[in-house]
């Protein structure tokens, strides 16, 4: 089962692991900055636990690239189960924390099943759309199967009362729609459906602090002190940085605690402060070269499901990493997401690593046939 | 570049995969512009933002000036109060920390947790203040807990003190938030809302001096509004000091004498108490009872002990000593005597008898002796304050031209002492009553003003310049209450001495009253013996002025008569009767005979001045030098 051929070695995708390695690096100084306030010694509590899941999430890369991703395919269905199981027992175990119910605590350990619920979502996603005959146009009747393996992991999460969490799964599911032949009048109908979604969303599932949020969004007038405080005060840390920025632990809107949730939500916010449009930029850069190297590792595998999983993988990058960066530049309405490798989170951070192991693994046996 | 022959290169997944990489451009593109233009284009605007976030002007109150008595003893000063405050964004289990506060200062969670409110958004950073001005044990327990109470604090604030509370409160009056209706005034005009100011008395007389001027810093605060770092700083300038011509031990003499007869009357006692150097018109003693304790007005003062103040039927707010107005019963007799010498209106040594009463037209007026005095002269008449002998005195000068003499001495017309809402009090005339009532004078009406009774009305501050003009030799002084002030530019000397007029009467007849109201108190039937100071011959008149008309009251046992119905009792007097240095008047509201009520309140002033002016203690002095517990506070507790 382990192939540890010279090729692998020699085909290692160290670009891959030293680009993860260098947004690694940048978060962890980036977070010291933001928990500098109330840390105690030289790094804070925060860091500290970010440093040890880091460790752990570098080990869950190993184990990611090691086993060969093909015999992930036949082990996707029973891994996705695992992981709906995993989430379903947070309804019964999980003790309710600001409203949500999402973490699993084993001692000082905490663990949030839906990110590792992603990964599960995608390992089957790959296999099924892997598995339809080629050049097939479908239609939306043809598209129950994926919709449900998409449907039992969100609506498990919406239970959870995390609908962050919750959209996010979904745009994960539907990043594998542009890749599926589908007809021009399903798509219309998608559409339609998507509509009706947001509606029902707006008017049934979301809280009024929910719906105070997208109204602050749409007018930030409306109330500058409430919820409308956090996007105002990440648009003024964000634009005082200047082009140079303010110098590392000099941000006056990070240092005095003015940023809300800095270390979390509005961790790019405290780079962009204190590094100005030079160092924000360039950490942004990386992120899109992280996303289009990617794209060349789907589109470089010679198996299908391979190109399929590193697809996922781009997916499970890209949807949180936008809309974090849109939330804190003020282009979103403020929503709970956290930036992918940057934001303090250990269950976040652990199920990243190991998505980019299996971009990795995937790249690695692009010529192993 | 196709890499193998594999998946990858199927055509439509290639395509699709080439408008994922176009979508993920353009997205990432939009980032970059809005980048550039948050951080380039509007740089400067959010960049002052984000310093009016955190660099903060904060305020620096002066220290209000103290005031002190003539001889510097502290009146009113600035202490350090420490208030309990706590930042909403930083309470944890913010229920549990309101038992815990409410535990430390012995109150109702409940009272916590209203003046705590529902703070939002911007103000959860803003401390709340919860309860005002710790006391020392409330403190101790607070500060001793408060490592264990997040989001709890106690903040340091100068709040303005008077030591002596309710003695001095009428005189020295009160500090309070400046009022909207005041920020609008031109005299206002740099004051902010929130500040402190003088509300009345000598805090709002001399409230320029006394304020000093705000310094500020500019300093970095965080979000919870907390000082990280400062940048700059200019001081405050503290107000300046002043030195009042007030001597408190002669303040707190008259007040014990007031103590007394409350005492006698049921713990009721409401009146004043006037004494002033007679020689420079510096004001010694300047009290009003019932009292009110200022220092009840430096915080907020809750609206229900505010009402309870203003609708008590006593009336403690209003200073009875320049604003009360009180008919001056026999003390006048004082004036309608050197009135009537200057005028020539009468030979001093002419005998005029007193039978018990006095006939005019169908009337019959009484004298309040009434088996009579007999055969009296002006000497006589004054030592015996015999009532006929001054009803037809008065019908022979006439009341306008006694109206001419009163005005002399100061009645009629405010003092002139700097205080607010001070009263003129009334001296009646024909032309008086015909614009006033529309009708003719009656003579009958001279014969009650003649001994003080009817239409005048005076206050006891103007009595005692009165007295201090006999006394003087006929030089009618403006009080004065600022002996000195001292600022930034050094002394300024406080009000000029003042003479406002002269009298019109000679030397000598001044000379024969002074012999006769020395005799008052010193002669055996005088009616104000109980003024006696050993050694220093007092000069003084009673005064007993009635409230209702004696047939109201008449046959009643005086114990009897309610306290309402009661006659205000006077007493004005001088010492040393030949060369005074000191004039003094007490009025005691309802305390019956001004012999027996207000005279020994006037000896315990003059008895403290004269043993000061020779040299001796005061007993609490000598008390607290030997040891003895001294609880000038306890007594002056309301």
């Amino acid at each position: 089962m382990l192939h540890l051929d010279r090729r692998l070695v020699q085909n290692f995708d160290w670009p891959l692991l030293g680009l993860i390695g260098v947004l690694l690096v940048f978060g962890i100084v980036n977070l010291i900055s933001a928990t500098h306030a109330e840390a105690e010694g030289l790094l804070s509590r925060v860091v500290h636990r970010q440093l040890m899941a880091v460790g752990l999430g570098a080990l869950g890369m190993l184990a990611a690239l090691t086993l060969d991703y093909r015999h992930l395919e036949r082990l996707a269905l029973p891994l996705f189960g695992a992981s709906l199981v995993l989430l379903a027992s947070t309804l019964v175990f999980a003790p309710v924390t600001r409203g949500s119910q999402s973490w699993l605590v084993f001692g000082s350990l905490r663990l949030q099943p839906a990110e590792f619920a992603k990964l599960g979502l995608i390992l089957v996603l790959a296999r099924h759309v892997h598995r339809l005959p080629p050049g097939e146009t479908r239609r939306v009747r043809d598209l129950w199967f994926p919709a449900l393996l998409v449907a039992l992991p969100v609506g498990l999460i919406v239970l959870q009362r995390d609908l962050g969490v919750a959209s996010l799964t979904l745009l994960i599911g539907a990043t594998y729609l542009p890749f599926v032949r589908i007809r021009g009048r399903a798509w219309i109908s998608l559409g339609l459906a998507a509509l009706a979604a947001l509606a029902a969303l707006w008017f049934f599932v979301l809280e009024p602090y929910q719906r105070g949020r997208i109204l602050d969004f749409v007018d930030p007038a409306r109330d500058p002190l409430a919820s409308g405080y956090q996007a105002n005060q990440s648009r003024i840390a964000v634009g005082s940085g200047g082009l140079l920025g303010k110098g590392y632990l000099q941000g006056t809107q990070t240092q005095l605690r003015f940023l809300p949730t800095q270390h979390t939500d509005f961790a790019f916010s405290v780079l962009a402060e204190e590094w100005g449009f030079v160092g924000s930029s360039a950490v942004l850069g990386l992120y899109a070269v992280l996303l289009f190297w990617g794209l060349v590792i789907a589109r470089g595998s010679k198996d299908g499901f391979g190109s399929l999983l590193a697809l996922g993988v781009v997916g499970i990058l890209f949807w949180p990493a936008v809309i974090n960066v849109a939330m804190v530049l003020g282009l979103a309405p403020v929503i709970g997401v956290p930036l992918p490798l940057f934001s303090y989170g250990g269950s976040a951070m652990l199920s990243t690593l190991i998505a980019l192991g299996l971009l990795l693994n995937v790249s690695m046996r692009r010529y192993v046939f | 570049m196709s890499r193998g022959l594999g998946f990858g290169v199927e055509p439509f997944f290639e395509q699709r995969l080439r408008l994922a990489a176009v979508a993920i451009g353009i997205v990432f593109g939009i980032f970059f512009l809005r980048l550039f233009q948050l951080q380039v284009l509007q740089r400067g605007d959010l960049m002052q933002r984000s310093q009016r976030n955190s660099i903060r002007t904060v305020r620096l109150e002066a220290p209000r000036g103290e005031i002190l008595d003539r001889h510097g003893r502290v009146l009113a000063t600035t202490r350090t109060a420490f208030d309990l405050e706590v930042i909403p964004s930083e309470l944890q289990r913010p229920e549990r920390t309101f038992r815990v506060l409410a535990r430390l200062v012995e109150q109702e969670p409940e009272v916590l947790r209203e003046s705590f409110g529902a703070p939002r958004g911007r103000a959860r950073f803003q401390p709340v203040r919860l309860v005002e001005d710790l006391s020392w044990p409330q403190l101790a327990r607070v500060e001793t807990h408060l490592y264990a109470i997040p989001g709890a604090l106690t903040e340091v604030r100068p709040q303005r003190h008077y030591p002596d509370a309710g003695l001095l409160g009428h005189l020295l009056g009160t500090v309070g938030e400046v009022r909207a209706e005041q920020l609008e005034t031109r005299r206002f005009a740099d004051y902010r809302a929130g500040e402190l100011v003088g509300q009345s008395g000598i805090e709002a007389l001399l409230e320029p001096h006394l304020r000093g001027r705000a310094g500020g810093r500019n300093v970095v605060v965080d979000v919870a509004g907390r000082e990280v770092e400062l940048l700059d700083e200019v001081e405050p300038l503290p107000g300046g000091r002043t030195h009042l011509t007030l001597d408190v031990d002669l303040q707190r003499a008259a007040d014990e004498g007031f103590d007394a007869v409350a005492e006698r009357d049921d713990g009721l006692v409401s009146g004043a108490a006037v004494a002033m150097d007679a020689r420079s018109g510096e004001i010694l003693v300047l009290l009003s009872r019932p009292r009110f304790d200022p220092n009840a007005f430096t915080g907020s003062l809750d609206p229900e002990s505010w009402r309870a103040l203003r609708e008590d039927p006593q009336k403690p707010l209003q200073n009875r000593a320049l604003a009360g107005q009180y008919p001056p019963g026999s003390t006048w007799k004082t004036f309608v005597a050197a009135a009537a010498l200057a005028d020539g209106t009468i030979d001093p040594r002419a005998r005029v008898w007193c039978p018990g009463h006095f006939r005019l037209g169908r009337r019959t007026y009484r004298c309040w002796k009434r088996e009579g005095h007999g055969a009296v002269d002006l000497h006589e008449a004054l030592v015996r304050s015999c009532d006929v002998y001054f009803y037809q005195t008065g019908l022979e000068i006439g009341v306008d031209r006694l109206a001419e003499y009163a005005r002399a001495f100061g009645f009629g017309r405010a003092t002139g002492i700097a205080l607010a809402n001070e009263q003129p009090g009334l001296v009646p005339t024909r032309a008086w009553k015909l614009r006033r009532f529309g009708e003719p004078w009656v003579r009958g009406e001279t014969v009650s003003v003649a001994i003080g009774q009817g239409f005048n009305l005076a206050t006891p501050l103007q009595l005692a310049v009165a007295y201090a003009a006999v006394a003087n030799g006929g030089r009618v002084l403006r009080p004065r209450i600022v002996l000195r002030l001292e600022g930034r530019d050094g002394t300024v000397a406080g009000e000029p001495a003042q003479v406002t007029e002269r009298l019109p009467v000679g030397p000598k007849h001044l000379e024969r009253i002074r012999r006769a109201l020395a005799a008052v108190v010193n002669e055996r039937g005088g009616t104000g013996g109980r003024s006696r100071v050993a050694g220093v011959e007092v000069a003084g008149k009673t005064g007993t002025a009635q409230v209702v008309r004696l047939k109201y009251t008449e046959g009643m046992e005086e114990g009897r008569i309610p306290r309402r119905y009661r006659d205000h009792a006077w007493f004005a007097a001088f010492a040393p009767a030949e060369d005074a240095e000191i004039a003094v008047a007490v009025l005691v509201e309802h305390g019956g005979h001004g012999g027996s009520t207000a005279a020994p309140i006037a000896q315990r002033i003059l008895q403290r001045y004269f043993e000061k002016s020779r040299g001796e203690e005061p007993p609490e002095r000598r008390e607290a030098r030997l040891g003895a517990p001294v609880s000038g506070d306890d007594r002056a507790a309301p």
